[in-house]
């Protein structure tokens, strides 16, 4: 083995050990098998292995996911085969849950890939009209299989059952959510034009229940699976 | 009930224990590393003016015995008997510090940390690790400060040079510059006049590096909660922190394996999807059982895909540990150190398995570090105001109100002449706000009495209770003809962002630093611009090639922040 594998060696993939893991703190290395379908964003991966195939508009996605279609297509593909597949979105962390009979609702921008086999579904995210023409599209999961989501930056995950109190999110820096909690858009008057981004709008989610809500360090949400060309 | 610090922490002994008669445990260690844990006991300049104070192994106790070494016990490296109230007047500070005997610099520790035991039980403790530190020889731990009342800080702070740079630091003499730090201490020992009755009265100290405990237990006077038990300094539980900097780390993971069974290349997962039935995924009826169910035949198992051979039996990816065998500091160097979290326990079922890592960090103290992006302050703590950066709240939990920073406020200015607005937002009432912004690290700044200049774009948010001004450093060459700092003073915490880890520079006569990556300096140093010095190669075609350099100048002790990022 000459220098430079050496130099290069400790970034060759470990054994696989689970359906989905992490290979550093950006990609993700799923193992593909034959009947063991996955759907991953359109355009996060970044190599692969062995014999995998890739189905850009899946009749499903179209079915479940129409509203969330644009004039560039699905923004789910359906990747079949064996192998090993890697996948990544710019950059962002991958967080990688293993649901066991789990349920979580995604930011369809946070999205990376599932197992083809969960129950999912696509709706607007409640309450956020504002965001209507920008499709903010959250995808509900649940079941028992893997999911992997991105969070630019380390995510955080805060129990919103604590107090009576709301725990309000910034919609761009929303990652993902328990469904059973309540949502619902507020705007803060008092705060007009202090609190978010962009239009100087001071619009957050309440979210109101026992569960959790994953926020990441960023108010980017710009999907950027999408963005480019 | 022990309350974990973080770096930064303080509060008053008043509120940890009501007694003054404490024990304090320092456990630090690192494979084949030596330390030695001293007290200084300084003055309300931070100084050692009197030696006797100067508590090491050499001298295990203050005259008063306020202040007494007690050796490694209870599973700690060192520890020390405090008795507070006969503390004399003029000591207003104990530093516990500990430096690397030897060859080894900081980055090599495990996991340690400094905890005071009072009555039998931990009051406090605060945690460090080595991926904190670089190559520091000497560690600043943790200080017991008088303030009105005496309060303990958890300071974790790195410092350069060994004992010896500690000494001078704290204005003690060495007398011998050229010595090796070994030597260095036991020569200023027979220096300095206070040392004139070390109760060792081992003068020369032929090679302490030995037998730096024993003396010290000898003495002994066991009052510690716990009794003595001959620990070795290294407690083996710290052993599987392997030293995770050094880049040569990597060649010898991959050529011997440490840990992976030969005999399951892989499907032999250290945490694998254990549930007994069917595996965790893959839960379609007729199918491959999936991968948990292809441990048993590990080597001849037929290629699960095309002919290529099964994932983990290609050779060089085989004889690599799993993510999940190796000790978490020896991580490939792929991965910067202290960063995914996830993995192990992604391995396991169910999604709180999933997202444990990522959890919220318990509430303590005011503001709190929730990782290095995240920032959290809870209002209820200290009742006063927070001023932070328009937009950086990603959540917030509790009735906060948030309102707009009025007019008259300085970073109007700043907004105006740069043609960036600035804007607060002040955030008052009850709960906790979580602050954030693109992902840049962030760093709490706690000051108290002291001053620090911010970079403007640097400031995340920060404590009404700071006095803050906008200061102007004019320059040619400056994007915007200027750059803006914002200097605060008083008692407060800034949260100071940067893009990538920072470097703090202590000033020296020849510190420079680029206009446009600094991020912020202790307000004592005196800026200077020196746009002659050229310290950047053009950066970019048509680039001038005249950089804007900010020269520092000022008393040893300041220092400066630039972050890997130039604005």
């Amino acid at each position: 083995m000459n220098a430079m594998n050496q130099q290069l060696a400790g970034y060759a993939p470990t054994p696989v050990t689970a359906r989905m893991e992490n290979h550093g703190r950006a990609m993700l290395k799923v193992a593909m098998q034959s009947g063991q379908d996955l759907f991953a964003r359109t355009g996060s991966m970044v190599a692969y292995e062995g014999f995998v195939q890739y189905e850009p508009n899946p009749p499903a996605v179209r079915q479940m996911a129409s509203q969330w279609l644009t004039g560039e297509g699905a923004p789910l593909m359906k990747c079949t085969g064996d192998g090993l597949l890697y996948l990544a979105d710019y950059g962002a962390d991958v967080v990688v849950i293993n649901l066991n009979n789990d349920a979580l609702s995604v930011n369809g921008t946070n999205l990376l890939a599932f197992d083809a086999h969960l129950q999912w579904g696509v709706e607007r995210v409640k309450g956020m009209a504002k965001f209507a023409g920008q499709g903010l599209f959250n995808v509900q999961i649940s079941g028992t299989g893997w999911v992997a989501i991105t969070s630019r930056g380390t995510p955080i995950v805060v129990d919103c059952g604590r107090g009576e109190d709301e725990t309000y999110v910034d919609p761009d820096a929303l990652v993902a959510w328990s469904p059973n909690l309540k949502v619902k858009g507020k705007r803060s008057f008092k705060a007009s034009s202090m609190i978010g981004r962009g239009s100087g709008e001071a619009y957050q989610m309440a979210f109101s229940g026992q569960g959790i809500v994953v926020v990441q360090p960023s108010e980017d949400s710009t999907d950027r699976l999408r963005a480019r060309g | 009930m022990a309350r974990e610090f973080q770096r930064g922490h303080k509060a008053k002994i008043s509120d940890l224990t009501a007694g003054t008669d404490l024990y304090v445990g320092v456990s630090i260690a690192g494979p084949g590393l030596t330390f030695d844990i001293s007290c200084f006991g300084l003055d309300a300049n931070e100084q050692l003016s009197d030696d006797r104070y100067f508590v090491f192994y050499n001298q295990p106790k203050s005259p008063e015995e306020s202040i007494q070494q007690l050796g490694a016990q209870a599973g700690d490296s060192e520890s020390f008997r405090v008795t507070l109230d006969r503390i004399p007047a003029g000591i207003h500070r104990l530093s516990f510090t500990a430096s690397v005997d030897g060859d080894g610099q900081m980055s090599q520790i495990g996991p340690g940390y400094i905890r005071i035991v009072a009555g039998g039980e931990e009051v406090v403790r605060y945690s460090f690790t080595g991926s904190e530190f670089s190559t520091e020889r000497a560690l600043m731990i943790g200080d017991f400060y008088l303030k009105d009342v005496w309060r303990f800080a958890a300071v974790g702070q790195g410092f350069d040079g060994g004992l010896a740079a500690l000494l001078k630091n704290f204005g003690g003499e060495v007398a011998e510059e050229e010595a090796a730090p070994e030597q260095q201490v036991p020569a200023q020992a027979t220096g300095a006049p206070g040392f004139a009755p070390p109760p060792q009265a081992a003068a020369p100290a032929p090679s302490f590096g030995a037998p730096a405990q024993a003396p010290a237990q000898a003495p002994a006077q066991a009052p510690a909660p716990a009794a003595a038990f001959a620990a070795p300094p290294q407690p083996a539980a710290h052993q599987p922190a392997a030293p995770q900097q050094q880049p040569v780390h990597s060649a010898p993971t991959m050529v011997g394996p440490l840990t992976t069974p030969p005999a399951a290349p892989y499907g032999q997962p250290p945490h694998p999807p254990q549930q007994p039935g069917p595996p965790s995924y893959g839960q379609v009826p007729g199918r491959q059982p999936g991968y948990g169910g292809q441990v048993p035949p590990p080597a001849p198992a037929p290629a699960p895909y095309g002919q290529q051979p099964a994932y983990g039996q290609q050779p060089p990816y085989g004889q690599q540990p799993s993510y999940g065998q190796q000790p978490p500091y020896g991580q490939a160097p792929g991965q910067a150190p202290g960063q995914v979290p996830g993995q192990q326990p992604a391995a396991g079922a169910g999604l709180a398995a999933a997202l444990q890592p990522y959890k919220e960090a318990p509430t303590g103290a005011r503001w709190t570090p929730q990782n290095q992006q995240l920032m959290r302050v809870d209002l209820s703590m200290g009742g006063q105001a927070v001023l932070a950066r328009q937009g950086s709240m990603v959540l917030y939990q509790g009735k906060v109100d948030f309102s707009y920073k009025g007019a008259g406020f300085a970073g109007r200015i700043v907004g105006n002449a740069t043609g960036q607005e600035m804007q607060l937002m002040r955030c008052t009432g009850r709960g906790q706000v979580f602050l954030a912004e693109t992902g840049a690290h962030l760093h709490a700044i706690e000051l108290q009495g002291d001053g620090i200049c911010v970079s403007a774009e640097n400031v995340l948010a920060f404590d009404e209770s700071l006095q803050h001004e906008v200061r102007r450093i004019e320059g040619h060459g400056i994007p915007g003809g200027a750059l803006f700092t914002m200097q605060f003073q008083g008692s407060g915490t800034v949260i100071v962002k940067t893009h990538g880890v920072p470097v703090v520079l202590p000033v020296t006569p020849t510190t420079f630093a680029d206009s446009n990556a600094i991020v912020a300096w202790s307000s004592a140093s005196q800026v200077i611009i020196s746009s002659q010095v050229r310290l950047r190669r053009n950066a970019y075609p048509g680039h001038s090639g005249e950089t804007v350099n900010l020269q520092f100048r000022g008393a040893p002790g300041n220092f400066i922040v630039v972050q890997p990022y130039e604005v």
